[in-house]
């Protein structure tokens, strides 16, 4: 669907009054990003009320990551590459969605999938994608785009198109898709702002040569073509190629600049067994091969090789229950085993027929979680593997 | 015409020929279901779709399927998936094999429920065993949050593996109200079920 057709759809008032009242009108300059700016003309008026509503239905969504700790370090990255006014006026919504993607909303809501928070590996990649995002809300992009769509085809075909449906997460995070000149344009000023606040340009283009390596991973192990340089009908991002070609040519000539890596770590790593279980749930394996071999780059700890365990007891290929069992070993090794690994382990020998070392460890995990939801499950496998 | 739709919209379906319809199902009489050789009585109220989701599969629905439905899965075998596979290049969901353990079914269903529902919450909230079919299977109950909505549905579903094949049904409803309000009755479709 129309990214902007539904955006339109939920803003059919607006957009009424817009076509009647035609284009002509004060036109907004300067920056929106700060404190107490009111919208001018009648389209950005008709955006940003939109907007505002739909802010106040996602602030209770059930689907936000509601994380202070969290919510406060990416402002804090955002404040360090945005001008003290951008700082004050942008709110930062952590969305539970296992994809990577971010957007930013006409009226300064920035929106920051998990999904994208398990793939980032450095706050120096963090503050590209801040960045990023508040260049398409201070120059004003999907005004821009609004105005072009409509010109091209008109209200009245965005309407017949639109059809009806609620504002919720998905189709938020969808809205806001930009012509590729204004990608590229936003990309570029989050380079000005990561220089400007010290920190290593050449991680913006890591992220994408990240995403690049985890698609053809996701791809191998499906046996299909990787996705990385196809794009979608209505995707008007550069190519991932074409991004990490400027990023990398912008950023030859730069200082090293701070990577931060272990303060991102520091920042995320309690989110970590939500972003993790969530990815290896997706029926991903080489995808989430590739993300788990990325965060155990600084050694694999207990909960990573519980979740290794997971995605291949989860594949259940032949020879995959061996391996599973072989990870949860290793995680049990570690202080930091989580209890789940015991309970994986158990599942996994009693898939290869080994029911007396599946009762042991089913039994210890029973022990170590006696409130587990499926103890009464779990005790009949184990009675059943004697 | 707008809950069929709506209902198109909460089962992630492509869209139904114009002739599917709703038939109020015989309230004492078993019926087959999903093509296969499970067997429920259906009790008063319930309604069947001629649109089926999946060529294993069948829809019931008491108030509409976005308030609350029935999904009876008969007879999948192995290699075969736990819903219609629409994507099967870049989004493929996990399949059956029938040396699963009950808690691989809970598992599988809800991978397969994540992608197809984009419900990022999906979550298991207990499981225990149950006589399904006159069989030793799985009950496990759920809940989930759509992203495209804001609504929190609630689940139970029982399932067994007979003969290699697997049996399911399950019950999702909006948590609020229409959970409760049909669970029991859904709950005796579930017991009532047989396999030939």
């Amino acid at each position: 669907m129309n990214r902007w057709a539904a955006l339109l759809a939920a803003g059919a008032v607006a957009s009424a009054s817009a076509s009647t009242s035609g284009a002509a009108g004060p036109v907004p300059v300067g920056s929106p990003a700060v404190a107490g700016y009111q919208p001018v003309g009648v389209d950005e008026q008709g955006l940003w009320g939109e907007m505002a509503e739909a802010e106040r239905a996602l602030k209770v969504s059930k689907l936000l990551v509601r994380d202070e700790e969290l919510t406060s370090y990416l402002r804090k990255v955002l404040c360090r590459v945005a001008s003290a006014d951008a700082c004050q006026t942008v709110r930062i919504l952590i969305v539970r969605d296992p994809q990577f993607n971010a957007g930013m909303t006409p009226n300064g809501m920035l929106l920051i999938n998990s999904g994208l928070l398990l793939r980032v590996r450095s706050e120096a990649e963090l503050a590209a994608i801040l960045g990023h995002e508040l260049s398409h809300f201070e120059r004003r992009h999907s005004l821009a785009r609004l105005k072009a769509a409509r010109s091209a085809t008109g209200w009245a075909a965005f309407l017949g198109a639109a059809g009806a449906g609620p504002l919720g997460l998905a189709l938020i995070g969808n809205f806001f898709s930009f012509s590729q000149e204004q990608e590229r344009e936003a990309d570029l000023d989050g380079l000005k702002g990561m220089r400007a606040a010290g920190y290593r340009s050449r991680s913006a283009g890591d992220i994408w040569a990240n995403l690049r390596a985890e698609m053809d991973a996701t791809a191998a192990a499906r046996n299909v073509r990787s996705r990385k340089d196809k794009r979608g009908m209505f995707d008007t991002h550069p190519a991932t190629a074409e991004r990490l070609a400027y990023l990398r040519s912008s950023t030859v000539d730069d200082p090293e600049g701070e990577a931060g890596e272990a303060a991102f770590r520091a920042a995320i790593s309690p989110l970590w067994p939500m972003l993790i279980d969530d990815q290896v749930k997706l029926n991903d394996f080489g995808g989430s091969e590739y993300l788990l071999a990325g965060l155990a780059t600084s050694g694999w700890t207990g909960p990573l090789l519980y979740a290794r365990g997971e995605l291949y007891r989860y594949r259940g290929q032949a020879g995959d229950f061996e391996k599973a069992a072989g990870f949860y070993r290793e995680a049990i090794a570690k202080p930091d085993a989580p209890a789940g690994a015991w309970r994986g382990l158990g599942l996994a020998l009693a898939r290869t027929g080994d029911g007396a070392a599946a009762k042991a460890s089913i039994d210890e995990y029973l022990k170590r979680n006696p409130q587990a939801s499926d103890k009464a499950m779990l005790a009949m496998i184990s009675g059943g593997s004697q | 015409m707008n809950k069929l739709l709506l209902g198109l919209a909460f089962a992630g379906l492509a869209a139904p020929p114009l002739s599917a319809k709703w038939k109020l199902l015989p309230e004492t009489m078993p019926v087959a279901v999903a093509k296969s050789a499970m067997k429920v009585m259906p009790g008063q109220g319930w309604n069947s779709w001629s649109f089926r989701p999946g060529k294993k599969s069948e829809l019931w629905s008491y108030d509409g399927p976005v308030l609350n439905q029935i999904e009876f899965i008969g007879g999948v075998v192995d290699g075969e998936p736990f819903a219609k596979e629409r994507n099967k290049k870049d989004k493929p969901l996990p399949k059956f094999n029938s040396k699963m353990l009950p808690t691989d079914i809970a598992q599988a269903y809800e991978q397969t429920q994540r992608i197809v529902t984009r419900s990022p919450d999906f979550t298991i909230d207990s499981m225990e065993p149950v006589t399904f079919a006159a069989h030793p299977g799985v009950k496990f109950t759920f809940h989930f949050t759509r992203p495209d909505e804001e609504l929190t549905r609630k689940g139970e579903a029982r399932g067994a593996i007979i003969g290699g094949k697997l049996y399911m049904i399950t019950y999702t409803a909006a948590a609020l109200h229409y959970f409760d309000a049909h669970l029991a009755q859904a709950q005796a479709i579930m017991d009532s079920a047989k396999v030939d």
